[in-house]
């Protein structure tokens, strides 16, 4: 099996192929470049899917090698002798996971944009799977990456592909305004990133992931050793440049506060925010703590700082979500909440938690974004659930895979969401036990829980239950296999996902059935569930409320708890004939969050109140001190020579007294120096 | 093992071409005086600086003139030391004669219909006879006398142009000049033979103890060396002669002394200064580190060339001051020796010089063939020359980068290699970091001049009313030969470069 490894390149090259093929011959394919990307990314996922049975059927686990050097220096770094910095692939079980995922949904995604986008007669369709051809490609090969600077290109690749596409529509004004937001806000993260990846290239000369040259086991290495790194005590400069690192998570996963540029993002084509929310972009930033897990787990600082953020924004999107008209805008802050979860759960040690999350995240948001694509469809064109409602029966596939996608993202059991969101918070909730701040972290979490339930199911009933509320939704456009396949496939995934890792129920009854804590314990060492798990032991304490299994009971009891109340309570206000706003019950709140906190004012504010002047201050600098001793200096220069022409008077005598005065000026100079005059 | 081993004077050969050229000359002028056969006169200067010049490349691959323990056929010392051939005299003899045999060619269709062209192609070769054998030359006795048949041959090249006045100005002035440093250069010599009681270098410098008491006497005298040497390369104080002979002479003979004079210039004073005057003995005998001399006459040197150069109107003018500029980045191969070395920032101003030899051959020969079309001297005369001769007009801006020393040309790198060397040698001496600020100071100033004129021969509308241009295919191929040459000076400037260290170190050890 491990031969199959050989090909591990392809799974990132073919969609870089469909890329090079929609750009270059596009505009003469049938469907304008759609086969081509359908067919890489079935590639993909079948390769995938290989690399899945070659790491269960290796004997090492994982698949470490590195494609090419292409620069390598002695310059020593803080710890370590010599740098090197390479391009690399690592195959562990986490990468293979996300590898599965990426593909899988990138290939949906590429058959539901046969409808969504060519039946519509979209103009610049090769531009568009081009685009997704490229954005593929680039989050693939940031998957695989061995080494934090090819991820940290992949990842600047990934950000740029987000801003090619969320400006699809780039004849309107919304659409390039929120690419470039996009691209701007995750540009600010990514600039802390980047300095993280030079603090920790020159602290530990090496930048790969797993292995015994790694810079976490560096890290480790110079931690146990109790020395200096840069000044600092080495855990505080793990801390720091771990932080710097989560700068560009933050900017990426849209959490607090660089969430902003998410809902904006809804500008591009709704199959773009499925690939971007579920696969590619947003998950790239989880998924990077995910892959450097070990160097975080030896910071609890940076852990509790993750936790807390995620915590605080999985609430504080979840309240934005409640006001939201647009249909996509409330799956929007339905990620930025999600994405929040996953957070949580890396941050409390809960690394299976918040892989499982992501995967299940994946299955089921890929499915709301693509039925709301669908619902998009049936509407021609309509996104506010106002006009909806009705569309139960006129789109049953759409409505029941929906419905699956809904359960899942408010975490009903036993939808998939129901198992991840349990294990975060009842990772959380025992380290919470005995750490204050996780415990409000927790407090947040399970509260946005409520929020969940009743946002998703307020989006559910207003959309496809109760009367039509408009014309569209009285006659619907039909939809084809295109769009009914994706939500089916996905539809069941969000159903059974949960399977992977049944956790309570192992804990109550001792079955052995937590396969993807199996599967993840897998792989490098050092960089496996396994080692977290001790290096972890270190970092948190842990506690029960009264046993283990009660523990588990009152988490799962409480969140369900509160998830079926958020439902109760939309389920009680919406699923009415004619339902009604409420928002106006919440009186001054209502304005607050429907103003999303005044965030995007405070930071334009930022922008404009506080750049904008320094950058001013910068200019005038640059105009006036700068350019004016050059100035200076040219006309000082200019001046100078026009002095220094005139001793040439033209006249030999005056020649020959100025050679003898030069003359003697130098011997006078020298002979001083030399004594000769003595 | 060669198959046939040539007599010791053979090593001579590159200097005894040119002299038997010039002679041929005579003898073609004395069978037919008034002959204009420009094809005959021109092709015979340009066939024996070529085989000069080959034969100096010959012999300087075959390993004449390297020590024995290196692995050639050992320095070759003539007439009791009289003169030596060693890497650094075949090195300039190269480069020496590509000036002359680029200036020949140059020359065929600039001196057209000029009356008197036997003569002025057989004083070229007696003039390049000349900066041969300075090269050559090892005692004071040779090297004044090689000078002066460099200078002579000079002063009536200048003047060639018997109705201009510009030229029989400029010539009167180069001559006086001339005397005036050469009488100093003499005394300098008398002053030097007085204090050690020898002329031949080796011999001076295992005398200097003897000098003693007359330490200030021999300082002096080496100060008045100095002052022929500044003179021979166009140095302050003793420049003055250089911008009024150049803008007066024919361009061809500006390119021929700005270049291969200078070089010859800086030859004798290399010379001289690491065999006849080791810096320690010296400095105990004269109190004072001769190098100080060469750092304030390179300071000074190059600022005053290139803060003059900036705001000529004149572009030969212009170019003049900038050789005397460049003169000052050669004095820096001086400046920069001490104790323990130098060779490396020595070895950089023999490479300077040899890429100087084509960029600023090929600068004046572009004034010589603007002069041939008759456009005019002033830059506003050569706008949008472009237009009508975007091949010379491509190797101007060749020329005019390399020299200011834009990367990848020649220049650049020569340049470089001075800046690298000069800040090495600042740790010996840390006056030296001085004249590396200079150095850039000047080369940033040197640009906004040399893009001037890019400037006005690409960018700016050309000169209504400008007749259709000639193309004259000996000022061309001269041209373009040395613009090829400044850029093929990229690829091959690793040997060029191993070639002058070579020298360098076999001049200092």
């Amino acid at each position: 099996m491990e031969g199959l490894f050989d090909y591990a390149p392809a799974i990132a090259l073919f969609p870089l192929a469909a890329f090079v093929i929609a750009l270059a011959f596009g505009p003469k394919l049938p469907k304008k470049g759609a086969i081509p990307g359908i067919v890489a990314t079935a590639g993909s996922l079948a390769l995938s899917l290989a690399m899945v049975a070659a790491v269960v059927g290796g004997e090492e686990g994982y698949y470490h090698t590195t494609l090419f050097t292409w620069a390598a220096g002695d310059a020593a770094g803080e710890v370590g002798e010599g740098i090197e910095f390479t391009f690399g692939i690592l195959i562990d079980p986490l990468a293979a996971l996300m590898l599965v995922i990426v593909s899988l949904i990138a290939f949906l995604v590429h058959v539901f944009s046969l409808e969504y986008m060519n039946a519509e007669g979209e103009t610049g369709l090769p531009r568009y799977y081009a685009g997704l051809g490229l954005f593929t490609f680039s989050m693939l090969a940031f998957v695989y990456a061995d080494n934090l600077l090819m991820a940290f290109m992949f990842f600047e690749l990934v950000g740029l592909c987000s801003f090619l596409l969320i400006g699809f529509w780039f004849r309107t004004r919304s659409a390039p305004s929120a690419a470039k937001k996009a691209f701007l806000v995750t540009r600010f993260g990514d600039y802390f990133f980047l300095i993280g990846v030079v603090a920790i290239a020159a602290t530990f000369g090496t930048l790969q992931f797993a292995g015994d040259d790694s810079f976490v086991a560096a890290a480790e290495a110079a931690i146990d050793d109790g020395g200096q790194l840069f000044g600092f005590d080495a855990e505080t400069w793990v801390t720091i440049t771990g932080l710097l690192v989560l700068g560009g998570v933050i900017g990426k996963s849209a959490q607090f506060p660089l969430h902003t540029w998410l809902p904006d993002a809804m500008e591009g084509p709704t199959t773009v925010s499925a690939l971007i929310h579920a696969a590619t972009m947003v998950a790239a930033g989880v998924y990077l703590i995910a892959r450097m897990f070990g160097y975080y787990a030896l910071s609890p600082t940076a852990l509790a700082i993750i936790a807390f953020v995620g915590g605080f924004t999985a609430l504080f999107a979840a309240t934005m979500g409640v006001v939201k008209d647009d249909i996509k805008q409330v799956l929007a802050y339905s990620t930025i909440s999600q994405y929040g979860y996953m957070m949580l759960g890396l941050g409390v040690g809960g690394y299976v938690a918040g892989v499982f999350h992501l995967m299940n995240h994946a299955f089921f948001k890929a499915l709301l974004f693509l039925g709301a694509g669908a619902v998009i469809i049936l509407m021609h064109h309509e996104q506010d659930m106002w006009k909806m409602g009705g569309l139960k029966n006129k789109a049953p596939v759409t409505y029941y895979t929906f419905l699956a996608g809904a359960l899942a993202l408010a975490g009903i059991i036993p939808f998939s969401g129901f198992w991840s969101k349990d294990e975060i918070l009842y990772d959380a909730l025992i380290v919470g036990t005995e750490e204050p701040l996780i415990m409000a972290a927790y407090a947040m979490g399970l509260l946005a829980v409520f929020f969940t339930g009743f946002y998703t199911f307020r989006m559910v009933f207003l959309t496809f239950h109760g009367k039509p509320r408009s014309d569209v939704a009285e006659d619907p456009h039909p939809v084809g296999w295109a769009v009914k396949f994706p939500l089916i496939a996905l539809g069941v995934l969000a159903v059974i996902a949960g399977v992977a890792n049944l956790a309570p129920v192992a804990k109550l009854t001792g079955l052995e059935i937590e396969f993807l804590n199996e599967w993840l314990s897998g792989g490098a060492e050092g960089a496996n569930y396994a080692a977290y798990t001790d290096a972890l032991a270190a970092v948190y304490d842990t506690g029960f409320i009264g046993t283990e299994s009660t523990t588990v009971l009152i988490a799962a009891g409480l969140s369900l708890l509160l998830a079926f109340s958020g439902a109760g309570l939309a389920w009680k206000l919406y699923n009415v004939p004619e339902p009604v706003a409420h928002k106006e019950r919440l009186g001054s709140v209502r304005e607050t969050i429907e103003s999303n906190y005044y965030q995007d004012e405070y930071q334009v504010w930022l922008a404009e109140g506080l750049t904008l002047p320094l950058a001013r201050a910068a200019d005038r600098f640059d105009q006036t001190v700068i350019d004016g001793t050059v100035n200076g200096v040219s006309s000082v220069s200019l001046f100078g020579s026009d002095r220094i022409k005139r001793i040439q008077t033209g006249i030999v005598t005056n020649y020959a007294a100025l050679i003898v005065t030069g003359f003697i000026a130098l011997v006078i100079v020298l002979g001083v120096l030399g004594g000769w005059f003595l | 093992m060669a198959v046939f081993e040539l007599p010791d004077w053979a090593a001579l050969a590159p200097a005894l071409i040119l002299v038997a050229t010039a002679l041929a000359l005579f003898v073609i002028d004395s069978i037919n005086p008034h002959t204009k056969n420009r094809s005959l006169l021109a092709g015979t200067t340009a066939v024996g600086a070529l085989a000069a010049l080959g034969v100096a490349v010959w012999f300087m691959v075959a390993g004449v003139g390297t020590p024995t323990a290196a692995g050639g056929r050992g320095v070759v010392e003539l007439f009791g030391g009289q003169l030596v051939v060693d890497q650094m005299a075949l090195f300039f003899m190269t480069v020496v004669s590509v000036v002359t045999a680029l200036v020949a060619v140059a020359s065929y269709d600039y001196m057209g219909d000029h009356a008197y062209q036997a003569e002025y192609y057989s004083l070229m070769m007696l003039a390049a006879t000349g900066m041969a054998t300075m090269a050559a030359a090892n005692s004071l006795v040779t090297i004044f006398i090689a000078l002066e048949l460099a200078s002579l041959p000079s002063y009536a090249l200048v003047s060639i142009l018997k109705d201009n006045r510009g030229s029989v100005e400029g010539g009167l002035k180069y001559f006086l000049i001339g005397a005036l440093s050469s009488a100093i250069f003499v005394y300098g010599i008398s002053l030097v033979y007085g204090a050690t009681g020898h002329l031949q270098l080796e011999a001076i410098a295992d005398n200097l103890q003897g000098a003693g008491e007359y330490g200030g006497l021999l300082g002096l005298g080496i100060l008045m060396l100095i002052g022929g040497f500044a003179f021979k390369t166009a140095s302050v104080p003793f420049h003055f002669w250089a911008p009024d002979a150049y803008e007066g002479t024919p361009a061809p003979v500006a390119a021929f002394l700005s270049s291969a004079s200078k070089a010859a210039g800086f030859v004798i004073a290399f010379r001289v200064f690491t065999t006849a005057f080791p810096l320690e003995p010296t400095t105990a005998v004269i109190g004072v580190d001769w190098t100080l001399a060469f750092i304030i006459l390179a300071i000074v040197t190059m600022t005053l060339g290139n803060f003059a150069a900036a705001t000529q109107d004149n572009v030969k003018r212009m170019l003049a001051y900038s050789s005397i500029g460049h003169a000052g980045y050669a004095l820096i191969g001086l400046a920069g020796l001490s104790a323990d070395g130098g060779e490396i920032v020595m070895g950089a101003a023999m490479m300077h010089l040899l890429v100087y030899g084509f960029m600023n051959t090929g600068a004046f020969l572009f004034v010589a063939l603007a002069e041939y079309w008759g456009v005019g001297r002033t830059f506003e005369d050569y706008n949008g020359l472009s237009n009508q001769a975007p091949v010379a007009c491509f190797a101007l801006g060749i020329f005019m980068f390399s020299l200011a020393g834009i990367p990848p040309l020649g220049g650049f790198w020569s340049k470089y290699f001075l800046f690298t060397g000069a800040i090495e040698a600042a740790t010996a001496n840390s006056a030296m970091l001085i004249v590396a600020a200079a150095l850039v100071v000047n080369s940033a100033i040197s640009l906004y001049y040399y893009a001037r004129l890019v400037k006005a021969v690409w960018i700016e509308d050309p000169v209504s009313g400008r007749d259709t241009l000639s193309q004259p295919t000996g000022l061309y191929a001269a041209i373009i030969f040395a613009a090829v040459l400044t850029v093929v000076a990229l690829p091959v400037f690793g040997p060029i470069a191993d070639a002058a260290l070579e020298a360098a170190t076999v001049a200092i050890s």
